[in-house]
């Protein structure tokens, strides 16, 4: 397998850039996701990696080569579309196979690679069907099979799952994971669901505008979001953002003023900020619990059971979140005291960047 | 009480379905009359008259003698074999170029909104003006194709394309393809336009070449319109009447006379009104046959392809 560089990427189309300066280093085996919102260019960049798009500058490098000019069947990737992208006049077989007749190889060779791929996939019975007999999740199975009998060096995805409902959604998300690791293979894989981000990821590439917000472990951006674009975007429910004044800065960390007038020391680095700085507080609704701080006037309580979720706003007019325990006793209508715990904290000075926690969670390396 | 209320509800649903039913009739009546009097009567009457001698001057009940004479005279089957030759040639051209034509409209050129709408003036201005044209350029005295090959010493002398039986009959062809390629080529367009982008970007990333992707990917998914178009290009072809007419009325000495023009010639010109229907009748029963083969094809074609 192999590991796949991209060295200072940029696309425009026309006047509208769409990429800017994207570096990126995918180490061997890896599974990594690109996510961001529709139209942040995560599309486009796994385009320009399979070479179906050239980029206007920049370089890639599949296994230290320079494949940027390569055509794509040159630079040893494989593609799976979202729409599949399966011939409807050929069977599943001859569907899988059909990398294996535009490289002309003799058929017993065809008949073994196919008959393993079936055999990973459990598409073995479905060989002489064609895809229109297929469910969604099996032809999703088959465009998988077609990309496996390549043996590339690269696995690239283009949001392979969202035609499916969520109950398959979230079984191919396990087989997706357990393939990964049984073929040993580099995966990229674009999604816009942070779900499937956070779940199969070794590493996210969080998108937003063209640019790179962050790239880390899925615990790193839960714990340690570098901006406030990537904090409020991965996390279910999002986090919450109070709006804050700087009253001080010390050893201790950031002492902020939240609207109501509750004080709080947060233990965060403070190189930057100066007091009289607004600030946004940004707070998990799952590090959110009762008690006294903010009050929410509580309107919607969702129970799932384990948790129940919380939906209110504060006196002004600021919607909150949070996430309460499934037997909690408040209900609908009534104002809730809440409150969290300082080291908890995340705080965003106005440019959205992040003043790193002292006290987060420790991180696997 | 109770067997009243079960008693009533049927028939009550009954008189609705009836009343619906009279609505559906009254809907299609206009249209029903429509096809009654411009198609099943004269389809009727020809019939009638195929078994009879009528000419101007009256009719007489002769049985089948019309037929039998037909189906005697080699110079009809001649004709039939001709007219499926020029049916063949014709169609198959049409269909080849209009691949061809379709082919590349779809592909990314630079100015080809503009190529799209040059394909249109055959099929969008009159025929008869459009084969005037034609006969122009076909002729020997002030053609403009005789004057080029002269003009390029291809010839010496000058060339009449429509006064020798050979050259005739495929000047012909060639107008009539000239004729019906652009609507064909549009179908196909249309059709290549519905294939999906990701199929070929798949086989390219899979390393298939353009030829390779025409082959696999194109020709398959557009076959049912391809099946389509065979069939409707081959009955209007077959049934091609103004364009012979204009370019040479059938000659020289039949030479491009097809079953069409022959029964035209008989019916109209020699006024045997008997004998052209029977010529019209046999033309129906072909196109009949035809259709139905080609129809039970198309349902193979669409179950094989089809299949989404």
């Amino acid at each position: 397998m192999a590991t796949l560089d991209l060295q200072s990427i940029t696309k425009s189309f026309g006047s509208a850039q769409v990429l800017s300066g994207i570096d990126l280093a995918i180490r061997d085996k890896e599974f990594v996701v690109f996510v961001g919102p529709s139209g942040c260019g995560k599309s486009t960049l796994l385009r320009i990696i399979a070479g179906l798009e050239a980029s206007t500058s920049g370089r890639i490098l599949i296994d230290g080569v320079d494949v940027s000019a390569a055509a794509p069947v040159d630079r040893g990737i494989a593609m799976v579309f979202q729409s599949y992208a399966l011939y409807p006049h050929l069977s599943v077989y001859e569907n899988i196979a059909f990398p294996l007749r535009v490289a002309r190889l003799p058929e017993p060779e065809v008949k073994q690679k196919v008959g393993r791929a079936a055999d990973i996939l459990q598409l073995t019975e479905k060989l002489p069907l064609k895809p229109g007999q297929l469910s969604g999740g099996q032809r999703q199975r088959v465009a998988i099979g077609r990309s496996i009998v390549r043996n590339p060096k690269v696995f690239l995805f283009d949001e392979p799952l969202s035609n499916l409902d969520a109950a398959l959604r979230g079984e191919m998300r396990v087989e997706l994971s357990a393939l990964q690791r049984d073929l040993d293979a580099t995966m990229v894989y674009v999604t816009h669901d942070q779900i499937e981000a956070m779940t199969m990821a070794h590493r996210i590439v969080v998108l937003n505008k063209g640019r790179i917000e962050q790239f880390g472990t899925p615990m790193e951006l839960y714990h340690h979001p570098a901006t406030r674009f990537v904090a409020t975007f991965i996390g279910q429910p999002n986090m919450n953002l109070l709006p804050a004044t700087v009253v001080g800065t010390g050893p201790e960390g950031l002492t902020v003023e939240l609207h109501g007038g509750t004080r709080m020391t947060l233990p965060v680095d403070t190189a930057t900020a100066r007091a009289g700085d607004s600030v946004e507080v940004g707070i998990r609704p799952e590090s959110l619990q009762l008690g006294t701080g903010v009050t929410m006037h509580l309107r919607v309580l969702e129970r799932l059971g384990g948790t129940a979720i919380a939906y209110g706003q504060m006196a002004d007019g600021l919607k909150l979140c949070a996430a309460l325990p499934g037997d909690t006793t408040v209900h609908e209508g009534e104002d809730v005291g809440l409150t969290f715990a300082p080291a908890d904290a995340h705080v965003f000075d106005a440019n959205g960047r992040v003043m790193r926690r002292r006290q987060a969670p420790a991180l696997a390396a | 009480m109770t067997l009243v209320a079960e008693g009533a509800a049927p028939e009550r649903m009954q008189r609705r379905e009836m009343s619906e039913r009279a609505f559906a009739w009254l809907l299609i009546s206009p249209a029903l009359l429509f096809i009654l009097v411009i198609v099943v009567w004269p389809l009727a009457e020809t019939i009638r008259l195929s078994f009879t001698d009528a000419t101007l001057g009256g009719e007489n009940f002769v049985g089948v003698a019309n037929y039998a004479a037909l189906f005697a005279d080699p110079k009809f089957w001649q004709t039939v074999g001709r007219t499926f030759y020029w049916m063949a040639l014709a169609v198959s051209l049409k269909l080849i170029v209009g691949l061809i034509g379709a082919s590349l409209l779809n592909a990314a050129i630079p100015g080809k909104a503009l190529f799209r709408v040059l394909v249109m003036p055959p099929w969008v201005i009159p025929v008869a003006i459009g084969v005037i044209g034609w006969k122009w350029m076909y002729n020997g005295y002030f053609g403009l194709i005789s004057g080029l090959l002269q003009e390029f010493g291809l010839v010496q002398d000058r060339v009449a394309l429509l006064a020798t039986k050979t050259s005739a009959f495929y000047s012909a062809i060639v107008t009539d393809v000239w004729v019906g390629t652009p609507m064909v080529t549009l179908f196909f367009l249309a059709a290549m336009q519905g294939v999906s982008k990701d199929l070929y970007e798949a086989a390219w990333v899979d390393g298939a070449s353009r030829w390779y992707r025409f082959r696999r990917i194109t020709i398959p998914q557009i076959m049912p319109v391809i099946v389509s178009m065979a069939l409707l290009s081959a009955i209007w072809t077959f049934n091609s009447f103004e364009i012979i007419w204009i370019l040479t009325e059938g000659g020289p000495r039949g030479a491009t006379t097809t079953l069409i023009i022959d029964t035209y010639k008989v019916a109209i010109s020699s006024q045997r009104f008997g004998e052209g229907a029977a010529r019209a009748v046999v033309i129906v029963v072909l196109l009949a046959v035809f259709s139905l083969f080609y129809l039970w094809f198309l349902n193979r074609v669409n179950r094989h392809y089809g299949a989404k």
